[in-house]
């Protein structure tokens, strides 16, 4: 089972993520519970290439594959944007404190706690990003 | 997504409604202004009828905490979900908050 959902580069594009997220995780059986951590680890994956892939000002557009195969929900976000590797951040000290704690950089890793695995590859001028989550 | 805020004594209440995702939260941040610069208020987030947050609500709630520990002001975070509660304890944010539960 596979679908797809293709997106513009605008912040507001991302309110038709819920729906195509939720979708697919009822196909695979995830309850409401895992189906919402999957639907914040998609959100962040996909605003960090509205924010950044495209220089300022251009349009382009992030494509999401979703497909179940055997034991694994796979998500495949792509862009044509400048090459960026999410997975190559440095991860997040959670454990300062109020007043060290630095204001962003928990996006990315949100993705990387929610799913059982995060790969990034760069093809032919392609970013692709794989976020799996074993069924 | 709804705020409300309203003052009760020395205390500024923040409600919560609806989803708080990176669109929403675009919004929320003007609405929560008054909050990054804590003039002396405690302030209690009631998160009962909060369905969903993203690392851009987090962004405003820390925010929120590190003004009220420059004017040394209590941040409580009240009736939260179970699954916003994992996003907290995935964060770390657990720890910055005094967190009560539904």
């Amino acid at each position: 089972m596979q679908k797809k959902l293709t997106l513009v580069n605008q912040i507001d594009e991302i309110c038709k993520l819920q729906e195509f997220v939720e979708e697919i995780c009822e196909q695979a059986g995830f309850d409401m519970s895992v189906t919402m951590s999957l639907n914040l680890a998609l959100e962040e994956a996909v605003t960090n290439v509205i924010d950044y892939a495209y220089p300022e000002g251009t349009e382009g557009n992030v494509d999401i594959v979703g497909e179940i195969s055997g034991k694994q929900l796979k998500f495949i976000i792509s862009d044509t944007g400048q090459p960026f590797d999410p997975t190559a951040q440095a991860t997040a000290d959670i454990t300062l404190g109020v007043e060290e704690r630095p204001i962003g950089g928990l996006g990315i890793f949100l993705v990387r706690q929610i799913m059982d695995n995060v790969i990034y590859q760069r093809q032919n001028g392609v970013n692709k990003l794989t976020l799996i989550k074993n069924i | 997504m709804n705020i409300t805020i309203r003052e009760e004594g020395n205390c500024i209440i923040v409600k919560f409604e609806g989803r708080l995702d990176t669109v929403a939260a675009e919004k929320a941040k003007k609405e929560l202004d008054p909050l990054y610069n804590n003039t002396g208020h405690d302030v209690t987030i009631d998160c009962e009828q909060l369905e969903y947050i993203s690392s851009s609500g987090l962004r405003i709630l820390l925010s929120i905490r590190k003004a009220a520990a420059i004017s040394g002001n209590k941040v409580t975070i009240l009736n939260i979900s179970s699954d916003i509660e994992k996003v907290f304890a995935m964060t770390g944010f657990d720890t910055l908050f005094d967190i009560q539960k539904k």
